[in-house]
């Protein structure tokens, strides 16, 4: 199972069709993290940054401080410029920018990190 | 002149989503089986309001020419025609729309394509911000001299500094606004500029439940006599 989060639900789906395996999407954190709180645990997880309510850092904070969804990996979706910055020690394994990234790449992360 | 950089850097950003969106969309045509006029649907959805916005701000440019005629306008008409343009985006959203008149159909003065963009950038900011299943609301109620337009979201209430802009009339420039993410305030620039072109007074309502953006116009003296 994979989580797509972004307010944009155009884009949410348009990245959920290019994950070719079964995905959620929700449009704030808070939604994603009563999911996972329900027992509902993905095995990745494509991440906007600007959301509305708490932001992706916020919710990248609350998956890292819990045992069970620490090692949850994600990747960021966001338009914002993040080059040069390591966000691993939050279990980010990937970001894309969404102006530029592909199909592909977005396939690709889902083939790797879901079962 | 900075002021100006930085609102101009703000916009380019808000206007950078619609375009990532179309991209992606395009980029997902491919992958899909079935369904394909759905996506084509989007784009031309998406690619529709980005024009809109670029044209409000060349119109903004061009205010100080005086070009912009003022005349008797019909407000039912325009909230008619602007909510038939928006319905479809509302339900794709998961959002209702209702439109509500407790006035008589009286004109007021105004510029029909700057009201329009006025009352088409408070409902896209209400459809922005209220949350899935629920409602905006596009009110428009009689006053002695005047004719007022609320548009009301329950969404995250408006920050205090942009509430502040709004009551005087006049967002100075878009801001990125954090507690509403996604958003510029560029439809709120927007339709400050157009509101003090047209005598409007502009402003907003915090609520603990959402926010109400309003527009408050005069009413047409010069068609009085022809009004229902």
């Amino acid at each position: 199972m994979i989580f797509v989060i972004d307010d944009d639900e155009i884009m949410a789906e348009a990245i959920a069709l290019n994950c070719k395996k079964k995905a959620q999407i929700f449009s704030n954190a808070i939604m994603a993290m009563t999911a996972i709180n329900e027992g509902l645990v993905p095995d990745l997880i494509f991440l906007d940054i600007l959301l509305d309510g708490p932001d992706g850092f916020t919710f990248l904070n609350e998956l890292v401080s819990y045992s069970d969804t620490a090692k949850i990996p994600v990747v960021i979706i966001s338009s914002l410029d993040f080059s040069g910055r390591d966000l691993s020690e939050y279990g980010v394994v990937g970001i894309l920018e969404k102006e530029k990234m592909l199909p592909s790449e977005i396939y690709e992360y889902a083939e790797r990190y879901s079962k | 002149m900075e002021k100006e950089v930085d609102g101009i850097l703000v916009a380019a950003h808000e206007l950078k989503a619609p375009l990532a969106v179309m991209r992606q969309l395009a980029l997902s045509l491919p992958e899909m089986d079935f369904g394909g006029e759905h996506i084509r649907s989007e784009m031309v959805s998406v690619s529709e309001r980005a024009i809109k916005q670029v044209n409000d701000l060349t119109k903004i440019r061009r205010l100080d020419d005086g070009l912009f005629k003022m005349e008797p306008v019909a407000v039912r008409e325009v909230c008619d025609a602007v909510s038939r343009e928006l319905e479809y985006l509302f339900k794709y959203n998961r959002r209702d729309l209702n439109v509500r008149y407790s006035n008589r159909a009286r004109l007021v003065t105004a510029n029909r394509d700057l009201l329009y963009s006025v009352i088409y950038n408070f409902l896209l900011n209400a459809m922005h911000y209220s949350g899935d299943e629920t409602r905006a609301e596009l009110v428009v109620k009689d006053f002695r001299d005047a004719v007022k337009i609320i548009v009301r979201d329950f969404g995250p209430t408006l920050p205090i500094d942009v509430w502040r802009e709004m009551k005087r009339g006049w967002v100075e420039k878009p801001t990125s606004i954090a507690m509403r993410p996604g958003s510029s305030g560029l439809g709120l620039f927007i339709a400050s500029r157009f509101s003090r072109y047209m005598n409007a007074e502009v402003g907003a309502v915090r609520h603990r439940d959402g926010t109400s953006l309003y527009v408050t116009l005069p009413i047409s003296k010069q068609a009085s006599l022809f009004s229902v």
